[in-house]
């Protein structure tokens, strides 16, 4: 198993146990275990798309490869401690402004890993590039129609999900489709 | 589209990696290329052609309709 699969599934593996850990503490939202679980899914899927394919790890070369994790991971694992801290901090805080603050921690580290995202794809060859832009030209298609037919079936009250729910999973949706959309299309081009 | 760039590449006894990485691009991209999966941008039919010596017209044939 190369490096980078170690350590996406052992990231992934961790956070999961980490999610399941914290589910019954008092005080934490339900919302929250179940994007750290939305998240540790997705690097676990990675690891195994990495895993299966052994091809997979050659879909970029190894300078961007090294710099990607080197810009990845770091706003990941930041992300997961700015969940714990904001969770931990809004049980003690009440002034309206300061917890619209605390409740934003995690946004600048979930910014950071985007722009990570952002620049493995603007600097990949041609070919990967490509499929990366394939890849989420599906996912914002897939994920946008998911939105829309759940709001029409929530304005027909069929359906009656949380809006705080619903926004959260936006983000870790787009990665699910888009890793499993990249994996398929990576597959016409093996 | 056919290419003969397996066959250049193996005449120089390179392999996809030692060629994806003189052409600063990724192992799959040179591995599509070669099984006619991919028809590379004219930039790096270039490049390709000046790492063999070769004319583009010389390593990248029209596939026949």
């Amino acid at each position: 198993m190369v490096r980078s699969t170690r350590y996406f599934a052992m990231s992934g593996a961790l956070l999961l146990l980490a999610a399941l850990g914290i589910r019954n503490l008092p005080g934490v939202p339900g919302y929250m275990v179940r994007v750290l679980i939305a998240i540790a899914l997705c690097l676990l899927f990675a690891a195994l798309v990495k895993a299966v394919r052994s091809d997979a790890c050659d879909d970029a070369t190894p300078a961007l490869r090294r710099r990607y994790l080197r810009e990845f991971l770091p706003p990941m694992i930041g992300y997961v401690v700015a969940v714990f801290l904001s969770v931990w901090l809004l049980g003690r805080v009440e002034a309206p402004l300061l917890r619209a603050l605390i409740a934003l921690l995690p946004v600048p580290a979930i910014a950071l890993a985007m722009r990570a995202i952002v620049r493995r794809i603007r600097d990949a060859d041609e070919l990967q590039r490509r499929i990366e832009l394939e890849a989420v030209s599906v996912a914002a298609g897939c994920v946008s129609l998911g939105y829309l037919s759940a709001g029409f079936l929530q304005l027909a009250k069929v359906i009656d999900i949380a809006a705080s729910d619903a926004m959260i999973w936006v983000f870790p949706l787009t990665c699910i489709v888009f890793g499993v959309a990249k994996a398929a299309l990576g597959r016409r081009y093996s | 589209m056919d290419s003969r760039v397996r066959e250049l590449r193996e005449a120089q006894g390179w392999s996809q990696g030692e060629l994806a990485e003189r052409l600063a691009v990724s192992r799959q991209t040179v591995n599509a290329i070669e099984t006619g999966k991919y028809d590379p941008s004219l930039p790096l039919a270039f490049r390709i052609a000046r790492l063999f010596v070769q004319p583009i017209e010389a390593i990248f044939l029209p596939t026949e309709h």
